[in-house]
């Protein structure tokens, strides 16, 4: 067995998989102010036979979760309407609205993000997938989402300096998400373990704990906070 | 709090749409690769859940599950379960048109109508009782620009309208309705509801309550059997809503129907609303209505009228949304270079100036094999702006060394080289800003008749515009004539100069030193301020002094020549290890973005690799050296500094002024008389002084030699 000195702060997709679903588990358990996160498995091949060989490969998600602040925000005028809509439309003689339709005069506009933790086989490491959106669906850019999320672009603490966030498409999902580079995660993860003056934990503990010390640094950066109680549990 | 009162109208609050971005991919993917121009009418499902925050509602969400699964596919897109509680499923229909002008001229009143009759004709026929999802039947029309990725739609959530409209008695939250008690039991009753997967997502039912306090949860088709007397009965349904003093809009249709199915006048309601997945009973409501059913609706075959297009913003609009950044693939790369470059910086280089990388301009004389390595080496550095210039067609052996042409660039007769390059770049990378222009370079020493005169000083005009209107101009022709006139202008505007030079197994690539006048130097490169005083100390001390760096003739004692004819055969080819291009080329770019990155730019002094710097310089991209030679056959490379010739045929100051006083026709004069320039420039004299030193003159000869033949 590898002892922790020698470890390069990577896990296994095993190990990711175990971690991820006890991951979960405490979540729901202790962290009542946010869902629970879901396991998306993601058969790679059902058409294979035995059932010895097949992985589940997967992820964790969690989604629809407001970021913005609760106030009423400002429409931006630049997205919706076409204003080549208007002449076409406004000639509708029908009255579309009855006396039984309440006419609402404040539009909310929030934003929503969605959270897809991802094993990544290259670098072995979680990877933290994002992306947000208005309540209508329609996507948002980058510098949207860093002014809900202000730690994404501040690269100043030291949890955020390891924060980059980049564009690549969902390895399951085959869209465009944006997603923390996880280039950096196995130096940090090393640190976490390596560098604390706790003693030297065993490498077993080290990989059960894996996941929620990942996420207690990364769910920083897009403002997901662990509660303490969740970091303390041992069991 | 509770609203009494009889005689307000009921108010429902209007569904709201939400469309994840999903949806559109797939609708796109399914109208490339199946639909085709067929605009038959789809059949979707969108889905919902009851509200599950106080202060925000919830949405009829449309996913890629909502387009029908097709079994060609190769999707990573599962079909959806039913028994989701979070995703109750609601039948619709997609009407997407082929033009924005089919999209606009679609009957909306007409199709409403449509939708309308299929709930009526569900609710007659009893449709209702067994998936009571129909009664929330809604309707989308849309356009999908698939050149512009933007993709117009508007939703229409079919409500029949009691004509007159119902009434409300009493509305308040349900925890006020009940006793504690009965609360209990419904919050029990309705979690079980919630959790079984037989009935989780089955938005419509009853709420039945006894006299001993105790709930239950019925469906809709038991209502025959729930009516005992002593029995609270109260007909429930998801509401998305959240506010207080309204219910959403699914309950419009189900009064509908509860009206022309039992007839009944008095309709006692419970408005389902949860919070963190568990029965709310304080943000759910209870309300009772009155409804005055008109003589038509006795009647099956009159259809209600109905409302429900969803306003947009307050507006009869559609909507529209522009998903080019997610699905162009032209965007897509974009982003991913500039995140590669950013990746870079953030990673190993934080000074690393991208603005400046993506801004300048750059200048290729030559497009064969240095020219088409240095463009690709330039665009993975993130240069978007780059001009080709090449007189020559691509030839059959081209495409081997010549990284930018493939068979296809050669055939009847071969494409210019400069539009083949230019193409290929925009293959690689279509936001590349590219332009070729097909010209020839005047040369010294290769004459003129005076019929092509004019073509040659248009040539060189042109020649002079395109270097004017560059940031860096890349010196990769094959000859050494051809630099002669590019050097001298690039002299006299103090151009970021850069000459890649190849033997048959050794290279030059090298960089040019500033002109020798700088009165006004079209510097492009960020300067900081300081550098003001450099220029001025420059400019007195400097016109050909030693510390201006030389340019490519600085070294040679012979003006140039016409070295092409008087030729063998494998001389006139150059012929040259193909491993040298690829290197040269790829140190000329690095050079390149060492100039610009270095506080004085052209001006900089010359650096030279050796174990005093070893490694570790003062700036982050290393030493910018003058000139770097390179010689494959011992795998070596050397670092060299030659400074500006007082003689020099092509930078040297008598040179430039000519040029500046004379202008074309001077150029002329250099190109039809081969020995003007090195009379210009005292170089005749210099030779013939130097035939009386022996000693001295059989080095130089060497060197001269050299000079001439290798490169």
């Amino acid at each position: 067995m590898m002892d922790v000195f020698n470890w390069d702060g990577t896990v296994s997709a095993k190990d990711f998989r175990i971690g991820a679903l006890s991951f979960a588990q405490k979540w729901e358990s202790l962290n009542s102010a946010f869902p629970p996160w879901s396991w998306v498995p993601c058969p790679k091949h059902p058409w294979l036979a035995s059932p010895e060989l097949f992985q589940e490969e997967g992820y964790l998600s969690l989604e629809n979760i407001c970021i913005s602040r609760p106030y009423e925000v400002d429409i931006d005028q630049n997205s919706q309407t076409d204003p080549g809509e208007e002449e076409t439309s406004c000639s509708e003689k029908e009255d579309d609205i009855d006396d039984a339709t309440l006419v609402q005069s404040n539009h909310h506009e929030l934003h929503y993000c969605d959270f897809h933790i991802v094993y990544s086989y290259t670098f072995r490491v979680p990877v933290l997938y994002l992306r947000a959106y208005c309540s209508d669906g329609r996507p948002l850019l980058l510098d949207e989402i860093e002014k809900e999320l202000p730690a994404c672009s501040s690269k100043e603490s030291p949890e955020t300096k390891w924060a980059f966030i980049t564009q690549e498409e969902h390895p399951y999902l085959k869209r465009p998400w944006y997603k923390l580079h996880p280039c950096g995660t196995s130096e940090f993860m090393k640190l976490l373990f390596l560098g604390g003056d706790t003693g030297q934990p065993k490498l077993e503990v080290v990989l059960e704990l894996y996941l929620l010390s990942w996420f207690s640094a990364v769910g920083q950066v897009v403002g997901l906070r662990i509660p303490c109680k969740m970091l303390n549990d041992r069991r | 709090m509770a609203k009494e009162g009889s005689g307000s109208i009921l108010q429902f609050a209007p569904f709201q749409s939400s469309v994840d971005e999903g949806f559109w991919h797939r609708l796109s993917s399914l109208k490339l690769n199946k639909f085709g121009i067929d605009d038959s009418p789809i059949p979707i499902s969108g889905f919902f859940a009851p509200c599950s925050h106080p202060q925000v509602s919830n949405y009829l969400t449309l996913l890629a599950e909502s387009l029908p699964s097709d079994s060609n596919e190769e999707s990573s897109i599962p079909a959806f379960n039913r028994g989701n509680r979070n995703r109750c499923s609601v039948p619709g229909i997609l009407y997407n048109t082929n033009t924005m002008e089919s999209f606009h001229g679609l009957d909306k009143q007409g199709l409403l109508k449509a939708e309308a009759k299929k709930i009526w004709e569900d609710i007659h026929s009893g449709k209702v009782l067994e998936d009571s999802a129909v009664l929330s039947r809604f309707l989308l029309i849309s356009f999908a620009d698939l050149k512009k990725w933007s993709f117009h739609y508007w939703f229409a959530f079919p409500a029949l309208i009691l004509d007159p409209p119902a009434t409300l008695v009493d509305l308040r939250p349900a925890s006020q309705w009940f006793t504690l008690e009965e609360a209990e039991s419904v919050s029990t009753a309705c979690n079980e509801w919630r959790n079984s997967s037989v009935t989780a997502d089955v938005p419509f039912f009853l709420v039945s309550v006894g006299s001993d306090s105790r709930a239950a949860v019925r469906h809709l088709k038991d209502w025959e059997t729930c009516q005992d007397d002593g029995q609270k009965l109260l007909f429930a349904f998801y509401d998305p809503c959240h506010l207080p003093n309204n219910p959403g809009w699914p309950l419009r249709n189900f009064l509908a129907f509860i009206c022309a199915r039992w007839n009944l006048k008095t309709v006692h309601f419970l408005c389902y609303r949860e919070n963190r997945g568990f029965a709310d009973l304080s943000l759910s409501l209870v309300g009772e209505a009155l409804i005055t059913i008109s003589q038509g609706w006795r009647e099956h075959q009159c259809v209600p009228n109905a409302v429900g297009w969803e306003l947009n913003k307050g507006r009869k609009v559609p909507r529209c949304i522009n998903l080019a950044k997610s699905m162009d693939p032209t965007r897509l790369a974009i982003s991913a270079a500039d995140l590669n470059l950013k990746l870079m910086r953030w990673r190993a280089l934080p000074s690393l100036n991208l603005d400046i990388l993506f801004s300048i301009k750059c200048l290729l004389l030559g497009a064969g094999t240095l020219g088409c390595q240095v463009a690709r080496m330039l665009m993975a550095w993130g240069v978007r702006k780059i001009t080709l210039v090449d007189n020559g067609r691509v030839a059959m052996s081209n495409p081997l060394r010549q990284s930018l042409y493939t068979l296809d660039d050669c055939l009847n007769g071969g494409d210019f080289k400069a539009t083949a390059a230019v193409r290929s770049l925009q293959r690689i990378f279509p936001a590349v800003v590219a332009e070729g222009v097909v010209m020839a370079i005047p040369m010294p020493g290769h004459p003129v008749s005076s019929q092509e005169e004019n073509s040659v000083l248009e040539d060189c005009r042109r020649l002079n515009d395109l270097i004017g209107s560059h940031d860096v101009i890349f010196l990769l022709t094959d000859t050494r004539e051809s630099r002669w006139l590019p050097t001298l202008l690039c002299a006299n505007t103090n151009k970021i100069t850069i000459t890649a030079a190849l033997g048959f197994d050794s290279f030059l690539v090298m960089r040019h030193g500033p002109g020798p006048f700088n009165s006004t130097p079209d510097l492009k490169v960020e300067m900081p301020n300081s550098l003001s005083d450099v220029l001025d100390n420059l400019a007195l001390t400097n016109t050909d002094g030693k510390q201006r760096l030389g340019c490519y003739f600085c070294n040679d004692v012979v003006a140039p020549t016409d070295s092409t004819s008087n030729r063998t055969l494998d001389q006139q080819c150059t012929v040259t290890r193909p491993g040298l291009a690829p290197i040269a080329s790829a140190l000329a770019v690095e050079l390149l973005v060492g100039i610009l990155h270095h506080p004085y730019g052209i001006f900089a002094e010359a650096e030279i690799a050796n174990s005093n710097n070893g490694g570790s310089s003062e700036l982050p991209l290393g030493i910018l050296p003058h000139q770097i030679r390179g010689s494959l056959p011992h795998f070596q490379q050397m670092t060299l500094v030659g400074h500006s010739s007082n003689s020099c045929t092509a930078c040297c100051s008598t040179v430039v002024s000519e040029y500046r006083k004379r202008g074309m026709q001077f150029i002329l004069q250099a190109i039809n008389h081969p020995t003007f320039l090195e009379d210009l420039t005292g170089l005749t004299e210099l030779m013939r002084s130097a035939n009386t030193f022996q000693l001295d003159w059989d080095d130089e000869i060497e060197d001269a030699d050299d000079e001439c033949i290798e490169l």
